[in-house]
């Protein structure tokens, strides 16, 4: 079996270029111990998300290898990996987190690099792995109207058509305050469109709470007519309700899902091998056909149904790690 | 107001001296290991920029942070609604409580379970179903309110601070009456005979004799359930922070949540400070009791005394029936239908299903998580009672210089947010030096129980020894018993109700424990709490009303099987 420090040692030496074949026999050797470790724990960041547990069964399927998931809220999973890592009691393998919170995590020093993976390559751009993360998925970010309220003439077009009078105080919204969906809106558009698109937002008086399953329902209701931004992978969980997704013509704010291996992970074989199964095709397939964006290109036509139509948005653009403080504080001011 | 003043020698807790010194000090030792390190963690915490075990420097930055105006008015805003909240939830309780002990209303038996049954409904069901009941745009009491007065202004809003109110008071009742039911059914009547053959209205005698004697309950139960108020933020987080309430634990809760960095040092500051307001406030309530007996259990056999209302007895009935269909019917009835259609709220013929309950039936995670929880449950409750117990003896019938300490040590947990000592929990289990690894099993999970519920066992066992006369203890004692066997067969025999009600509320209060919970749990230790969250989060608010469901069918078995426990113990 291989040692955790074998396995780093691997790791720096794959940065020298191997041939093929030589790849391969390495690969083959963390495959084998992967499958002596037996295990791989993963923490995930998105709770509840109800692709990660079925990509978990197939990796089970493919390799024999035991998947298990531990979930809890961004905030208190990160206080967990930096009390294991504190205490040395380190439980957890793979991180599966949103890529802010993952990026303010490499800055502490919480993963260690997973070396060269086989499938390391295929993300196309702007998504790319690095020495430590791999980009799994993405969310973006729609508006959900609710149908029989907001005619088709009315309907938001633009992120601009928020500002329209008609929707004062008829706007259901992700808070813009706090971490999440509302928190990418917010410095994206804010990015797009600056600050002045905000201060009219919030003269339209929207009312924000971080609420999200609570919020659909509202919507098809009819207590509220308009919900932004909405994630856009959940309309296919609301077949059957009076709700519409529309995609503002600028693009969608989104956010990005990345896979990273803890330092002084108990399983560090099984890790790599996972990480390197997230970017495989019978993964990506499984997020694309939940209906979020893929970060391997060319499978969007292998996607069938209706999340067809959602895996290739077009996309606006993401958070920026280093403005996060920044923009929670301008939110705030601006949405009191 | 009757008062006895105690002389009576502090009884031995053992044979010899030394046994009984052995034996607090484990006791001692047991409470500074579940309450006081935790919290000294949770200082640390407050003292320094980064969590235990990290690196980083010492200072006040977190309390300087919190003194602010916007923290003031919060504080303000806090006390206020915990205190209208409580108030109002008191006087409910006392007279549900009343008229289930005291009166002649039919089918008090079944009544006094019924009211209880709030308790147990996940708050953030009956959120939904207030809110949905409730909110102005399209609530369905503000739709017939439009329908019936053709008035456009909504006649009720959730969304504000009666509406926090309101959905806290749904918890605090029947809490309340939990707690102080038991007080009202063992009471000698001879005391509030001899007040009306003195001369006293009934009312004057409720109000001096029958409320005066329950003081060391009331009193208790009006802090627990105020500080409680203070500490509690589902309501205040669904209802208030949309429309600008906010509390201190929602502030806490922002801190930890919804910044960029978890802000801990300000967030356990914030939650010392608040824990410091609030033992201040236990302080007063030890000078209220101090030096007054309230024995209202003696030697002499009784039967309380029931009103006899006449006609009365079907409003009082009536009274019951409405809270009970008002704050269960109409939640756990849309749990029920809910669980039947695909969408929570939605009723449609199309999306009738039974999905759900299929679901929830092969969810092995539900299963395991069943199972954990229930072991966790039964244990649990059984050892923080029966720690509650012990300590409550040592606070009420001792006179040893150690139970102040005890008592202080007893009540922290539960001034302390629960979303901050789970923290304290977490940094207490998985950096504990020695060779015993609690963090990641799910003893970790059990002591964080047991630490939670020591208060209200502490509370709910106090309350119910401090009734209990001295000669009944030193009669079993003078006849040559143990002190374990008086302790066992006179005392916990005796407070036997108050023992089932503590132990039923603290099962409960481990079935939905989430805090420490989520921080604490593995893989193959989850908890229910921590599987419901997860299928909420996933949406899945079907399989979540099925898994009230069936918590609620928990309680009824619980419930019965309590009562008709303490029947067959009362009539032995």
């Amino acid at each position: 079996m291989l040692t955790r420090r074998a396995v780093l040692g691997g790791m720096a030496a794959t940065v020298v270029a191997r041939p093929a074949w030589a790849q391969d026999a390495d690969w083959k050797k963390v495959v084998d111990a992967a499958k002596k470790e037996g295990k791989v724990v993963v923490y995930n960041g998105a709770v509840g998300m109800p692709v990660l547990p079925k990509v978990g069964a197939a990796f089970e399927g493919k390799y024999g290898i035991r998947f298990e998931l531990l979930e809890a809220r961004a905030s208190e999973l990160r206080e967990r990996i930096c009390t294991e890592q504190a205490s040395g009691k380190i439980l957890g393998d793979v991180s599966h987190n949103g890529s802010t919170t993952t990026a303010l995590q490499l800055a502490e020093g919480t993963f260690q690099p997973h070396g060269t993976l086989p499938n390391g390559k295929r993300p196309v751009a702007p998504f790319a792995t690095d020495d430590v993360r791999i980009p799994i998925y993405v969310i973006p970010y729609g508006i959900l109207v609710n149908s029989e309220m907001v005619k088709a003439a009315d309907e938001p077009k633009s992120w601009k058509d928020l500002l329209n009078p008609r929707w004062k105080g008829k706007l259901l919204m992700d808070d813009m305050r706090a971490l999440g969906g509302g928190a990418v809106f917010f410095m994206v558009t804010h990015r797009t469109f600056g600050k002045e698109f905000h201060d009219k937002l919030a003269e339209q008086q929207p009312h924000m709470n971080r609420d999200l399953r609570g919020n659909f329902p509202r919507v098809a209701r009819g207590e509220y007519p308009v919900y932004a931004p909405f994630a856009t992978p959940d309309i296919l969980e609301l077949k059957g309700l009076p709700v519409k997704l529309l995609l503002p013509a600028e693009g969608l704010p989104y956010v990005r899902f990345d896979g990273a291996i803890f330092k002084g992970a108990p399983h560090p074989n099984a890790a790599r091998l996972f990480l390197d199964f997230l970017l495989s095709d019978e993964a990506q397939l499984l997020y694309g056909g939940a209906g979020y964006v893929m970060t391997v290109g060319g499978l969007e036509s292998k996607v069938s149904g209706e999340a067809k139509t959602l895996a290739q948005p077009k996309l606006l653009g993401t958070t920026d790690p280093k403005l996060q403080e920044e923009m929670l504080k301008l939110a705030k001011a601006i949405y009191k | 107001m009757a008062t006895v003043e105690v002389t009576h020698a502090a009884p031995a807790l053992g044979s010899g001296r030394l046994a009984r010194d052995v034996a607090l000090g484990l006791l001692v030792a047991l409470l500074l290991f579940l309450t006081a390190y935790p919290l000294a963690m949770l200082v640390y915490g407050s003292l320094h920029t980064t969590p235990p075990g990290e690196a980083g420097t010492f200072n006040l930055d977190g309390y300087a942070a919190m003194a602010t105006r916007t923290n003031a008015i919060v504080l303000l805003n806090t006390v206020v609604l915990s205190l209208v909240k409580t108030g109002l939830a008191m006087a409910l309780a006392l007279f549900l409580a009343w008229i289930v002990a005291r009166t002649d209303t039919p089918y008090r038996d079944t009544l006094e379970v019924l009211v209880t049954l709030p308790f147990y409904v996940p708050p953030i069901l009956t959120a939904m179903a207030w809110g949905m009941l409730a909110t102005p745009k399209g609530g369905l009491i503000n739709i017939a309110w439009s329908a019936v007065s053709g008035s456009r202004e909504p006649l009720v809003n959730i969304y504000s601070y009666g509406g926090v109110v309101w959905h806290m008071m749904q918890y605090s009742t029947p809490f309340l009456f939990l707690l102080m039911v038991g007080a009202f059914k063992s009471m000698d009547p001879a005391l509030e005979e001899s007040s009306r053959m003195s001369g006293a209205s009934a009312w004057t005698t409720f109000r001096r004799v029958t409320l005066g004697l329950m003081l060391p309950v009331t009193t208790s139960a009006f802090l627990l359930s105020f500080i409680r108020g203070v500490e509690s933020f589902e309501s205040a987080l669904i209802f208030g922070s949309p429309v600008g309430i906010e509390v201190i634990t929602t502030e806490i809760y922002h801190l930890i949540h919804h910044t960029n960095r978890p802000d801990y040092q300000q967030a356990t500051a914030l939650a010392l400070f608040i824990m410091a307001l609030m033992f201040a406030l236990v302080a007063w309530q030890w000078r209220l009791l101090g030096g007054r007996s309230f024995f209202t259990v003696t030697g002499k056999g009784y039967t309380p005394r029931v009103a006899r209302l006449g006609r009365w007895r079907w409003a009082t009935f009536a009274f019951c029936m409405l809270f009970f269909v008002v704050t269960v019917v109409l939640p756990v009835g849309q749990l029920i239908v809910s669980s039947f259609f695909k969408f929570f709220g939605f009723y449609r013929w199309s999306m009738v299903t039974t999905d759900h309950y299929a679901s929830v039936w092969n969810n092995r995670l539900v299963w395991r998580a069943l199972g954990n929880t229930l072991l966790l449950g039964v244990l649990g409750a059984t050892a923080t009672m029966v720690l509650g117990g012990l300590i409550a003896y040592v606070l009420v019938r001792t006179r040893f210089g150690v139970r102040r300490a005890l008592e202080v040590l007893a009540w922290l947990p539960w001034m302390m947010p629960g979303m901050v000592l789970g923290v304290g929990f977490l940094w207490a289990y998985a950096l504990m030096p020695g060779p015993v690894q609690l963090y990641g099993t799910l003893w970790a999970l059990g002591l964080a129980y047991v630490t939670l519920g020591t208060p209200l066992a502490v509370r709910t066992m106090a309350g119910a020894f401090a009734q209990l006369a001295l000669d009944l203890e030193e009669c079993s004692r003078v006849h040559g018993a143990a002190w374990w066997t008086t302790f066992r067969r006179i005392l916990l025999a005796l407070a036997w109700p108050a023992f089932a009600v503590g132990w039923i509320l603290i099962f409960f209060i481990i079935l939905r424990e989430l805090s420490a919970s989520i921080l604490l749990y593995s893989v193959g230790n989850e908890v229910l709490s921590v599987v419901v969250m997860r299928l909420w989060t996933e949406g899945k608010a079907g399989q979540v009303s099925v898994i009230a469901l069936v918590m609620l069918a928990l309680v009824f078995l619980f419930r019965f099987a309590e009562r008709r426990l303490v029947r067959t113990h009362l009539r032995s």
